[in-house]
């Protein structure tokens, strides 16, 4: 028997973060007289910025560690998952890695019985507006959190790395067992019993949280995965056609990559006012992606299932409330706005300042000191304080 | 014979057997690439030199790591290229400096002159490569053939199947290059990927155990210095390269003879690890057919013959470990006594005779002047870091086991794993 840990991480933010876990879950299991191997996925990018990638560790009680390798260390992905910890929730929308596999299904490894782990503010209701059915019952677990960055060595360690080994233990004590998480993190910074101390927390909370979802509970998966072509069917000399480049007004109105769009790379969305928008240009001349289609009033709609939410535009956008940066998770499907301003443009007003309100990011200034920091706030052009001559 | 290594004068001999500290001091999760880490710092290396290439790059990531750290005193050189990477180590170990550097793919093809040159001049430096697919495409992924382009220059290569054996095998290499007898190059190969960034429980040798199996890298009359002064490799013309070549065909047939007898120094010191220097025999005692392979494949070939051999049939599977020099007497002799062969290749001889892999080239000719030749066939597999898996290795079992007897079917090149 082999049990497959998989732990569903952002590129760069996170990949330590990850590794540590991983890598945890064997060296614990291993002290519990089981056999270990962790490895990533080798085909992902880890050090490109959000984009979703997997970590693995496998545990087993029973087999060899070369039979362990055999089964598990010489695959480039795996095909079950026993554990799922998924480390950011908008990952719940969907995982479209840096190697071609398409958009995936977030639960798309968890076996019948399995259990997802997510860090998430929200509860199960809501986390299974984006989550896909299976076609069978699985456990759902939640220990509460932001998406963490303690994995980058400038970003404050807030423990989340002990929660996922406490939490993995609590939905499967056959990967790891809590005592022997408590006595590995003890034994490892004797002087810091809260590491271990979370751990166990998370342990409780998991087991508290945890919800069986039945199958066919969850959203329908709307993505196709690629097929993978014959030797015969593809041109020589890694030779690929082009996207014919096209370009009309109004959405989607430039022509782009169908097979890869990176939208799932975003934690985050930019809504737009078109109300307030003074056709300046500039988001679409900025933005890295080129999401931006200009309609035929001179506005920009988004393409949302290509921007990776860099938030370029709403730092670049001069007008206030304009372009605002929202949570990835307010948002259930990737539409155009422009389509639905039209339609109705008060409700659309509405609807994104109803958005605005519930999951607008904000990017605190930090003051002379580093010690304190005030919200910060759009100023208008014309109030900002003019630039010395030179500078 | 002098064997080059310094005899350990007899007080410090018994200082060895009264330290009690044993040949492994602690265990901790590596991937292959932190492992070798461990092993250069084990070994003492002098010169590092380092230039970045996936899946190469955590070596030197992890090497860096271990100087920070203050647990290495050694020159870390980054070079601009491979091909001054490979210069700086060459360079080094002609002034005595024991050295290490590593690539991978196309990055290891670029610094190919100075690989070549490092042959000529007979110096010992150890190398990993780290197993990657030739590009275009720039793909990360296993392919043997990068450390295949070694084979014809006058280097030691050897194939490693786990982390725990890349560390050891590190070591190894230095015993077996810098032996007086040999002083060639010595390329550790590593499966990119399976075997450089899966984290496995390594068990790390006490520095003490390896100063005991290790000497001092010791260049001697070969040594460049103020008070040994030589010239390295001057321009000589036509008339002298065929008695050059032949000097390094008498260096390689003697490093067959050292490297059995460094195993069996390691085994002295660290306990029984390897029954067989220059490959692994698995279940092939009463067996019929053999896979024989390189690298990590083993894993699976092994797991598939434990299988197999549970539902009564005769297989075996023969881990090949020592590419160059390639161990003709002893393999010729353990090959002869099956039915059939089936050879893996993690790599691709294009344009080559059957269009088959390097191996079945090596072993078909290995096998030719034997009076009851078993039947050859040959498996393209993995390539580009395609996974193999069990039931693959049992296809290839299968089909090895149809080829007995039917001499019609030697040479027959099967893709596993195509999508065809």
């Amino acid at each position: 028997m082999i049990k497959t840990v998989e732990i569903n991480y952002r590129g760069i933010f996170q990949k330590n973060l990850a590794k540590k876990i991983g890598s945890d879950v064997v060296i614990i299991a291993s002290k519990m007289g089981r056999v270990g191997m962790s490895n990533g996925r080798y085909s992902d990018s880890p050090e490109r910025n959000g984009i979703p990638c997997k970590y693995f560790a496998f545990v087993t009680h029973d087999l060899a560690e070369e039979e362990l390798e055999a089964e598990a260390g010489a695959k480039l992905d795996i095909d079950k998952a026993d554990v799922s910890v998924v480390l950011d929730d908008t990952m719940c929308k969907g995982v479209e890695p840096w190697g071609w596999h398409g958009v995936r299904a977030i639960n798309e490894k968890v076996i019948e019985g399995g259990a997802m782990v997510v860090v998430s503010k929200r509860d199960h209701a809501d986390l299974l507006r984006f989550v896909p059915k299976k076609p069978y019952d699985w456990r759902l677990g939640i220990i509460e959190g932001e998406a963490s960055l303690a994995g980058l060595w400038v970003n404050k360690d807030d423990f989340t790395h002990e929660r996922a080994l406490g939490a993995i233990a609590g939905v499967d004590p056959d990967v790891i067992g809590i005592e022997a998480v408590e006595a590995y993190l003890n034994a490892k910074s004797p002087k810091q019993p809260e590491r271990a101390q979370a751990a166990r927390d998370a342990y409780e909370e998991v087991r508290k949280t945890t919800k069986t979802i039945k199958a066919n509970q969850g959203v329908e998966w709307k993505h196709e995965l690629p097929v993978l072509p014959r030797w015969q069917d593809f041109g020589e000399g890694i030779v690929v056609p082009a996207v014919k480049r096209e370009f009309q007004l109004g959405p989607l109105g430039q022509s782009r990559n169908e097979q890869f769009k990176r939208g799932t790379t975003k934690t985050q969305r930019p809504v737009v006012r078109f109300d307030l928008c003074t056709k300046c240009t500039l988001c679409w001349l900025e933005c890295p992606d080129e999401c931006f289609d200009q309609t035929k009033e001179g506005h920009y709609d988004v393409a949302y299932e290509y921007c990776v939410g860099c938030g370029k535009c709403a730092q670049i956008c001069p007008v206030d409330e304009c372009i605002v940066m929202v949570d990835e998770l307010q948002f259930e499907n990737e539409h155009s706005p422009w389509k639905a301003y039209e339609k109705d443009k008060k409700r659309y007003v509405e609807w994104a300042e109803e958005k605005k309100s519930r999951g607008r990011y904000i990017h605190p200034f930090i003051t002379g000191t580093g010690l304190e920091h005030v919200t910060g706030k759009r100023v208008p052009m014309r109030e900002r304080e003019p630039h010395a001559k030179g500078a | 014979m002098s064997t080059g290594v310094a005899e350990p004068k007899e007080e410090e001999r018994e200082k060895q057997k009264q330290v009690k500290s044993p040949a492994y001091e602690r265990e901790e999760l590596l991937n292959g690439c932190q492992a070798v880490a461990q092993a250069v710092r084990l070994a003492d290396v002098d010169v590092i030199a380092a230039y970045p290439i996936r899946p190469y790059t955590e070596v030197m990531d992890a090497i860096s790591k271990i100087i920070a750290d203050g647990e290495l005193d050694a020159e870390y050189i980054v070079a601009d290229s491979e091909h001054s990477q490979f210069e700086i180590v060459k360079h080094a170990s002609s002034v005595n400096a024991r050295a290490f550097a590593g690539s991978s793919g196309t990055g290891w093809m670029y610094g190919f002159e100075a690989l070549v040159v490092t042959a000529s001049d007979r110096l010992p430096p150890v190398f990993l490569v780290g197993n990657r697919a030739l590009d275009d495409p720039g793909a990360f992924g296993v392919e043997h053939n990068d450390a295949m382009a070694l084979r014809d220059m006058g280097w030691l290569l050897v194939w490693v199947t786990t982390p725990q054996e890349a560390l050891e095998h590190i070591l190894l290499a230095y015993r077996i290059a810098e032996d007086k007898r040999v002083r060639m190059p010595c390329a550790v190969a590593m499966d990119g990927a399976f075997l450089t960034h899966s984290q496995h429980m390594v068990k790390i040798p006490s520095k003490s155990a390896v100063k005991q199996f290790l000497p001092p890298y010791d260049l001697a009359e070969r040594r460049m210095h103020p008070d040994n002064p030589i010239s390295v490799a001057p321009q000589v013309n036509e008339d002298w390269v065929m008695e050059l070549r032949r000097q390094n065909w008498e260096a390689a047939k003697r490093a067959r003879g050292v490297i059995k007898e460094a195993y069996e120094e390691f085994n002295g010191v660290f306990g029984e690890r390897y029954t067989t220097p220059y490959f692994e025999e698995f279940m092939t005692d009463d067996a019929k057919v053999v896979l024989i392979g390189l690298g990590q494949v083993s894993a699976a070939g092994r797991t598939a013959a434990r299988r197999l051999r549970a539902k009564g049939q005769k297989v075996g599977y023969i881990t090949l470990r020592w590419f160059r020099p390639f161990p003709t007497h002893e393999l010729r002799e353990s090959l002869k006594r099956f039915h059939a062969v089936g050879v893996i290749d993690r790599d691709f001889a294009h344009g080559s005779v059957d269009d088959g892999g390097i191996l079945l080239h090596e072993i078909r000719s290995l096998l030719y002047p034997v009076e009851k030749r078993p039947v050859v066939t040959n498996y393209i597999t993995g390539l580009g870091g395609r996974d193999i898996s069990i039931a693959d290795c049992e296809k290839m079992f299968t089909l090895t086991q149809e080829s007995v007897g039917r001499t019609e079917m030697n040479g027959q090149v099967t893709w596993i794993g195509l999508r065809e």
